[in-house]
């Protein structure tokens, strides 16, 4: 039974997603609550299957080779190595309580943030060996490098701070305060922009005099903010006031509002500029098209966290938004965008459809119609 | 159907988080909580529906068999305030806010150490890919330790002092299952958590068996003329199987019965008793008077005060003694 167990699964995984309509991505989501990752058939818009997993799944990186998912089942403390084209499971690697995680932008560090033993560990990223550990006070959350892999700042969920971790002398060089909760973390453009749930504000961090700005304001419960692959826009998340906020990436100023109930948490963008969210507290994942505010949903299993977008079109990779101008900002900053591979856009060329998304007037706060109806949704004005 | 049913229900769930939990954990500052709280309300919520269930089964099969006349409810209000208190989540959320950071200093402590918990699925891989499978084995595997906690809060001085509550009850009906003092219910937690760190967390995404677990449980202590047949008494623990370690000579003399879901391990360490026809009154002679009859907060301190006194060998009312035979 053991013996075959392993193939069967494999099989029938690969089996489900060459069901699905040729060219059609595939969305992993990772169901926290369910101990499972939802398969979802990007056009179809169904979940093709649900893959077990130990117990709790929140995020998923790829590998800087953009070969391979790497994703955290935290309280099975184990990473699990995917291949995002079948779906099929690698290997997996026992590893204490992955909960976020993320590898550095030179692809030699693995950096993972345990929320539930306070501790942040760094691994070599090719032997998953633990190079350092460092206890933090409370609720290490969200972690984001500098683009040269110097630093890796880590979010203090409990005691409201950024924390600071010098990567070549592996030992954390300063904490510095920065509101209530912050969850959310990125670079950008020389920032830090970080989310406080216990209150409206993204802040933003310089992280060379450690002083602390209001960036941008959404709603109550701020989250996490998400770079799209284009460098124009970024994303922001709010959970209180439930709903997803797009931000001009030059002024940091608000464009538009998109209400979007249930909680939004992670956000992966496809390659037509498509927003795949998660809907933490209503077991969905939404789709949304930012540039006419049309919105879908899928139902997925219990308190969806991580999401990734697998394209699965000519020439394009699971990384495709690393060649894009948007790679410059997030958890993972390139120094800049990588050169395009054989068959892909150059790099700084986005796809067309998202080159040619109309630019839309600010203000507008997107509402939906009808809970969980499928769009289009109706447009208010926001004044 | 059931689509239907487990979507209603997270909507529910979402309702309730959305408009009341979260902008209170919001005003006062606790938002970084939010992902236990909204856990916290699925416990609720399922908590509930397990009321629900068990008392929808137990209810009319107490009064269809009844073994003994309950005519005076007050005797088990005070059990139906425990049910409440435990599995609406009220004494679960209390510990885990107690808690939340000597777990998080241990397990910081843990991953330190270089230990990291395994899963009974890494010693059986096929249980991977069958999650429901992994979950009976679970079962099976915390049922041996909960019969051995079990015969342990029968054997030393200081435990039976608090186990004793359970069993003071006279008036024995499904409510019984969760009278336990808080200390007792913190060595459980103990206890499961240390075998959590050698054998790991079973999964928690089957409602439906959580749900007949949890009506197994109180059935067992249903004031129900009910057994199981020569097999059924073998394989599953029954009102009358279980009522005879509730039994007035069980409590702190015999000792019979410790099982909590499956009677082998009765079996195996000859504490079994399969006679089909015993169904003894319930209670323990020697138990002072608040536990009998006293309500939850004066239960709870006398369990305090016995402890203290057992520890202090000034305690009368003696644990179990295991029988040579039957």
């Amino acid at each position: 039974m053991r013996r075959f167990a392993r193939p069967i699964a494999v099989l029938s995984c690969a089996a489900s997603l060459l069901a699905a309509p040729a060219r059609a991505d595939i969305v992993y989501v990772l169901n926290s609550g369910e101990a499972s990752i939802s398969v979802i058939d990007a056009r179809e818009r169904t979940e093709l299957r649900r893959m077990p997993v130990l117990r709790e799944v929140h995020h998923a990186v790829l590998t800087p080779d953009g070969s391979t998912l790497v994703i955290g089942d935290s309280g099975g403390n184990e990473l699990i190595f995917m291949d995002p084209a079948t779906g099929e499971i690698r290997r997996r690697e026992r590893i204490s309580n992955p909960y976020h995680l993320e590898y550095s932008p030179d692809g030699r560090f693995l950096v993972v943030a345990s929320l539930r033993r306070d501790q942040i560990d760094i691994y070599d990223a090719g032997t998953l060996q633990l190079t350092a550990r460092f206890r933090q006070p409370d609720k290490p959350s969200h972690v984001a490098f500098s683009p040269d892999s110097r630093m890796v700042y880590v979010t203090l969920q409990g005691t409201g701070e950024v924390a600071a971790v010098d990567l070549t002398r592996k030992e954390t060089v300063w904490t510095v305060p920065v509101g209530p909760e912050p969850a959310g973390i990125i670079w950008h453009r020389g920032r830090l922009l970080i989310g406080l749930m216990g209150s409206d504000e993204f802040v933003s961090l310089n992280p060379e005099t450690r002083e602390v700005t209001t960036a941008f304001r959404t709603a109550r419960g701020a989250h996490t903010v998400f770079p799209a692959p284009d460098g124009r826009y970024l994303y922001a998340t709010a959970r209180v006031e439930s709903g997803v906020w797009q931000i001009d990436a030059n002024t940091l100023e608000v464009v538009r509002r998109f209400d979007v109930a249930g909680g939004p948490d992670c956000i992966a963008f496809d390659p037509d500029g498509r927003l795949w969210m998660t809907l933490r507290w209503l077991g969905r994942v939404a789709i949304l098209d930012p540039r006419d505010g049309t919105m879908d949903h899928v139902r997925v299993g219990r308190s969806p966290h991580g999401i990734f977008v697998m394209p699965r079109r000519e020439g394009m990779r699971a990384d495709f938004a690393s060649i894009m101008p948007g790679a410059v900002s997030g958890y993972r900053p390139l120094p800049s965008p990588l050169a395009a591979r054989s068959g892909e856009p150059a790099a700084g060329h986005p796809p067309p459809i998202i080159a040619g998304a109309p630019v839309l007037a600010p203000g507008p706060v997107v509402t939906p119609a009808r809970f969980f109806r499928r769009g289009p949704w109706r447009v208010e004005d926001a004044n | 159907m059931w689509e239907w049913l487990s979507d209603k229900y997270d909507l529910l769930a979402t309702w309730i988080f959305e408009t009341a939990i979260q902008p209170a954990l919001y005003s006062l500052g606790l938002m970084d909580w939010a992902e236990d709280a909204f856990t916290w309300v699925g416990f609720f919520l399922f908590g509930l529906v397990q009321v629900a269930v068990v008392y929808a089964i137990c209810r009319p099969l107490e009064a269809w068999r009844p073994v003994e006349p309950h005519q005076d409810r007050r005797f088990i209000r005070t059990d139906i305030l425990y049910t409440l208190l435990t599995r609406l989540g009220v004494l679960p959320l209390i510990g885990f806010v107690i808690f939340f950071s000597a777990d998080a200093w241990l397990a910081g402590a843990m991953a330190d150490s270089g230990w990291i918990p395994p899963n009974l699925e890494e010693f059986f891989p096929v249980l991977r890919d069958v999650p429901w499978l992994a979950m009976l084995v679970y079962i099976v595997v915390i049922d041996f330790f909960e019969y051995w906690r079990h015969r342990f809060q029968h054997t030393f001085g200081w435990w039976w002092a608090l186990h004793s509550i359970h069993h003071a009850q006279q008036h024995m009906s499904f409510w019984t299952d969760d009278r336990n003092h808080i200390l007792d219910d913190v060595l459980q937690a103990a206890w499961l958590g240390a075998l959590a760190v050698l054998i790991g967390v079973p999964p928690g995404q089957f409602p439906v068996i959580l749900t007949v677990l949890r009506v197994a449980e109180s059935l067992s202590h249903a004031n129900t003329r009910i057994h199981f047949g020569r097999l059924g008494e073998r394989l599953f623990v029954s009102p009358r199987f279980h009522r005879l370690h509730h039994g007035v000579l069980g409590a702190g003399a015999t000792g019979r019965n410790y099982a909590v879901l499956f009677p082998v391990w009765d079996w195996v360490f000859g504490t079994a008793n399969f006679d089909r026809e015993r169904f003894p009154a319930t209670g323990d002679p020697e138990a002072p008077q608040a536990y009998v009859t006293g309500g939850w907060l004066r239960q709870q301190w006398e369990g305090v005060r016995q402890v203290v006194l057992a520890l202090l060998g000034r305690r009368r009312n003696l644990p179990a003694r295991v029988p040579e035979g039957d």
